[in-house]
């Protein structure tokens, strides 16, 4: 292969040595019926740590979220190749459950998307469909302690048979979160959480991510370069479905190694 | 071609005539600089046009309406004024008539002896105690019945001496040789009103060209009176007509300048169209149910609500004679209500499954290319005719449930049964459950489902958990509107179930619906004002309120569940 060299330069760019690699991508590419959207991505992304993915629209990074955890399953024409580990096990391999798999990667999207149920529902759904909780009591605690996590308990314990729709945007994205953390993943994927958000709800729910860190696995896509450099410990820089550039934040941010990684954290194009 | 014809075809010339040059003045004004107008040139046009054609236009469609009434009342007022003498005539002639004087005492006396008769009667029904006499009652009431009889005959005799006396007068004034027109306004002033009415109809026939019931040379005169109000009517309203898009042209054309808000103006007009038709489609709705309210009051007069909505018997039959008292029939309609019901509830557990699943497996599961071909094909089934639908469930579902049931060993299955028509009724209603849910699921966001997938579910689970829910309100909507469908179906139950009011629970038994009744009630000759007939409307006005309360409930579920995702 012609760029296995190049490849090799880029995996281990975050130099963190202090966490033990998580997730481990190598050569991952990606097509949407022939067309190719992803290109031999690899990269190691560390535990107990925020890594954020930028790049402009359309470059790749929801699809490369989306292989984590096989929600490219769920399209049709998406194909998906290379070898994709998580703590060392394939994702892509046969005998992996992908139902299985998702309760381990929890997802949280752009928009919130709350089930039309009540708060309570909203988080006890994945405990529920998994069979986590034996009893009552255990499903309430799952609750209130996935809503702890997430800040939201002290806004909505009084309220929990309230419909998740009543909530506000940056509380519903608090209880979306909730609802991933209630199943016990260990690696969480965030796509853009904030880009529907306001300011004060950005900022809560950047605090919240740097609470979660210290449990989680946490990747997080965003546009605002201010939020990469805020909340995360890695950056990735990805252009037209490769992955162009990968280091600690403060490398990526004050001392960019490709030209096109620098025009884009200085706004000349995006 | 017709005067009035012409006209209207002079008045579109005009309207065509009127757009252009408003356009042309307006594009004049500003030397062709369209830039500098307030609104575009065609603007301009269409306000000189509407303004030019619509008020004449409407003013000969006024014509067209009302003209034939106009004519027959000027023609019955100018027959009137001929024949005036010849009515002095007439009433010196009933003064002086000994005879006619006699007659009318006589109905007066008798009049007055049958009023008697039942002041008796009515003070006796008002005694008490030993006062009170069946016997003496029997024989009043004999006596009055009598009186009313002598009456009648009297009244009877009264007016055939004037009829006596109407003819002399009039072969008298024919033997003079009075004009034809004084005889023609005779009779038509002189005549009971029904055939006053056939002889101004037929009058206005000859006038048209058309042909009458009868002829005679009295209706010749008259008509030739009526065509001369018709043709008078004509030119004046024609002439008014272009009278009025001259005037509409001239004035609008010279409004025509750049500053002119045309494009506000013809904005208005067209809001007022607009505004004309809902109104008109309103009022309709309004007249249809006040005459529903109204007939119904009627039913209820004889009728009380009370044995209406609670009785338990349904057999309306009608008084074959006026003094058949005790004939008018039993108007109980709980075993409607129970048919209704069942058969409405046979459907339903027919077509909600069927047609629920069939719109998750399209919605969910089936490719694009099956969801293609499968949903239009579901929904030609909508448009199948209900008697088709009806004689599918007559020849082919009913003898085959009779057979598998008189198998099974139950005796007495009737040819005629709510199941049979409950289950083609069931079938008619699945594309109204399937295509709406279809569609309903269909809106439920995409990230709800990502967002299940995401936790791990799978995609039953996520059906069941999530679209579905999510989907519910519409879904309960699509229902509600597939029962309004069922209470309201009509030929597959006239087919398939019978007509027999049973108030039964047995699926197996012919029953009938409320709109099997209404039809049944009203077809055939019927006079129009026994209970049994009006009871049809009392009916219509039940269904009426079902159906409303379904589809309003329908209505406002469907409305949260689009507040809540839009
Ligand atoms: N479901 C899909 N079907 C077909 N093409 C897709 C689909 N999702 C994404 N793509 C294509 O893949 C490329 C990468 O998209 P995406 O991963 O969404 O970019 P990003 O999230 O970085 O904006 C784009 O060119 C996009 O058009
Ligand atoms: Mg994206």
């Amino acid at each position: 292969m012609p760029d296995n060299q190049s490849h090799s330069d880029s995996i281990a760019g975050a130099g963190e040595a202090e966490q033990p690699v998580k997730v481990q991508a190598r050569d991952v590419c990606v097509s949407y019926s022939g067309k190719q959207a992803l290109n031999h991505v690899s990269i190691d992304v560390p535990d107990r740590s925020v890594t954020a993915f930028i790049g402009p629209s359309g470059c790749g990074k929801s699809t490369f979220l989306r292989c984590l955890n096989r929600m490219n399953d769920t399209i049709e024409g998406a194909r998906v190749t290379g070898s994709l580990k998580i703590d060392g096990l394939e994702v892509n391999d046969k005998s992996v459950d992908p139902v299985v798999l998702r309760a381990n990667v929890g997802m949280v999207f752009q928009k919130p998307n709350p089930f039309p149920k009540s708060i309570y529902d909203n988080v006890a759904y994945g405990p529920r469909i998994h069979g986590l909780a034996l009893s009552k009591d255990e499903l309430d605690a799952i609750v209130e302690d996935s809503l702890r996590k997430a800040g939201l308990w002290d806004e909505v314990a009084d309220r929990l048979n309230h419909p998740g729709t009543s909530l506000s945007g940056g509380q519903q994205q608090r209880l979306v979160i909730a609802r991933a953390i209630a199943v016990n993943p260990e690696v969480i994927l965030m796509d853009e959480p904030c880009s529907a958000l306001d300011p004060i709800a950005t900022a809560k729910i950047e605090e919240l991510i740097d609470e979660l860190r210290e449990n989680y696995c946490i990747i997080i896509v965003t546009h605002s370069m201010q939020q990469a450099a805020r909340v995360s410990q890695q950056t990735a820089f990805f252009h037209m479905g490769n992955l162009v550039e990968y280091g600690t934040t403060e490398d990526i941010f004050t001392n960019p190694r490709d030209p096109r990684t620098q025009d884009y954290i200085t706004g000349r194009f995006g | 071609m017709s005067v009035t014809a012409l006209i209207a075809l002079a008045i579109l010339v005009m309207l065509a005539g009127g757009f252009y040059a408003g356009r042309a003045r307006a594009i004049q004004a500003v030397e062709g600089n369209t830039v500098r107008l307030h609104s575009l040139p065609n603007y301009h046009g269409y306000y000189v046009a509407i303004w030019t054609g619509l008020p004449a236009l409407l003013l000969l469609l006024a014509h067209g309406m009302f003209a034939d009434k106009v004519v027959e009342n000027l023609t019955y007022a100018e027959l009137r004024r001929e024949a005036s003498s010849l009515n002095v005539q007439l009433n010196d002639a009933i003064e002086a008539d000994g005879a006619y004087e006699s007659l009318r005492t006589e109905a007066v006396q008798l009049r007055g002896r049958a009023e008697a008769i039942s002041a008796d009667i009515q003070r006796l029904r008002n005694a008490t105690g030993e006062d009170r006499d069946p016997e003496l009652m029997d024989r009043l009431e004999a006596e009055r019945l009598d009186a009313l009889n002598a009456v009648t005959a009297a009244d009877e005799a009264v007016l055939e001496r004037e009829g006596e006396l109407i003819a002399r007068v009039a072969a008298e004034a024919r033997a003079e040789g009075a004009p034809v027109r004084a005889l023609a306004g005779f009779e038509v002033s002189q005549a009971p009103r029904e055939q006053r009415q056939l002889f101004l109809a037929d009058t206005l026939n000859i006038a048209r060209g058309e042909l009458p019931s009868r002829e005679s040379r009295e209706l010749v005169a008259a008509a030739s009176i009526a065509t001369r109000h018709q043709n008078q009517l004509r030119f004046l309203i024609g002439g008014m007509a272009l009278v009025v898009a001259l005037a509409g042209l001239a004035r609008t054309r010279s409004q025509v300048e750049p500053a002119f808000r045309a494009r506000n103006h013809v904005e208005s007009l067209v809001t007022a169209l607009l505004f004309l038709s809902s109104v008109i489609a309103i009022l309709t709705t309004v007249g249809i149910v006040f005459s529903l309210l109204f007939e119904s009051l009627r039913f209820f007069s004889s009728v009380p609500v009370s044995e209406f909505l609670f009785g338990l018997q349904w057999s309306p039959q009608i008084a074959l004679r006026a003094d058949q008292v005790g004939q008018s029939g039993a108007f109980g309609a709980v075993p409607l209500f129970a048919g209704t019901g069942l058969i409405t509830l046979i459907a339903m557990v027919v077509a909600i499954p069927i047609g629920l699943l069939s719109a998750i497996y399209l919605s969910e599961y089936a490719g694009p290319r099956f969801r293609a071909t499968a949903k239009p094909l579901l929904e030609i089934l909508a448009g199948i005719p209900t008697v088709v639908y009806g004689f599918f469930a007559l020849l082919v579902v009913a003898p085959a449930i009779r057979g598998l049931f008189t198998w099974l060993g139950f005796d007495d299955v009737a040819t005629q049964s709510a199941l049979s028509a409950g289950l083609v009724m069931g079938i008619m209603i699945i594309p109204f459950i399937s295509s709406l849910s279809d569609d309903v699921i269909n809106s439920v966001p995409q990230a709800l489902r990502d967002g299940s997938y995401a936790m791990g579910a799978t995609r039953s689970e996520t059906i069941s958990h999530v679209v579905l829910p999510a989907a519910l309100p519409g879904i309960v909507g699509a229902i509600l509107l597939g029962v309004s469908r069922a209470v309201g179906e009509t030929m597959i139950v006239v087919m398939a179930a019978g007509q027999s009011a049973n108030l039964t629970a047995n699926p197996l038994e012919s029953v009938t619906t409320i709109t099997v009744q209404i039809v049944m009630l009203l077809t055939g000759d019927q006079e129009f004002d026994s209970p049994k007939t009006l009871s049809a409307f009392a009916l219509g006005l039940v269904l009426f309120v079902i159906t409303l309360i379904m589809n309003v409930v329908a209505l406002r579920v469907v409305q949260r569940y689009r507040e809540k995702y839009d």
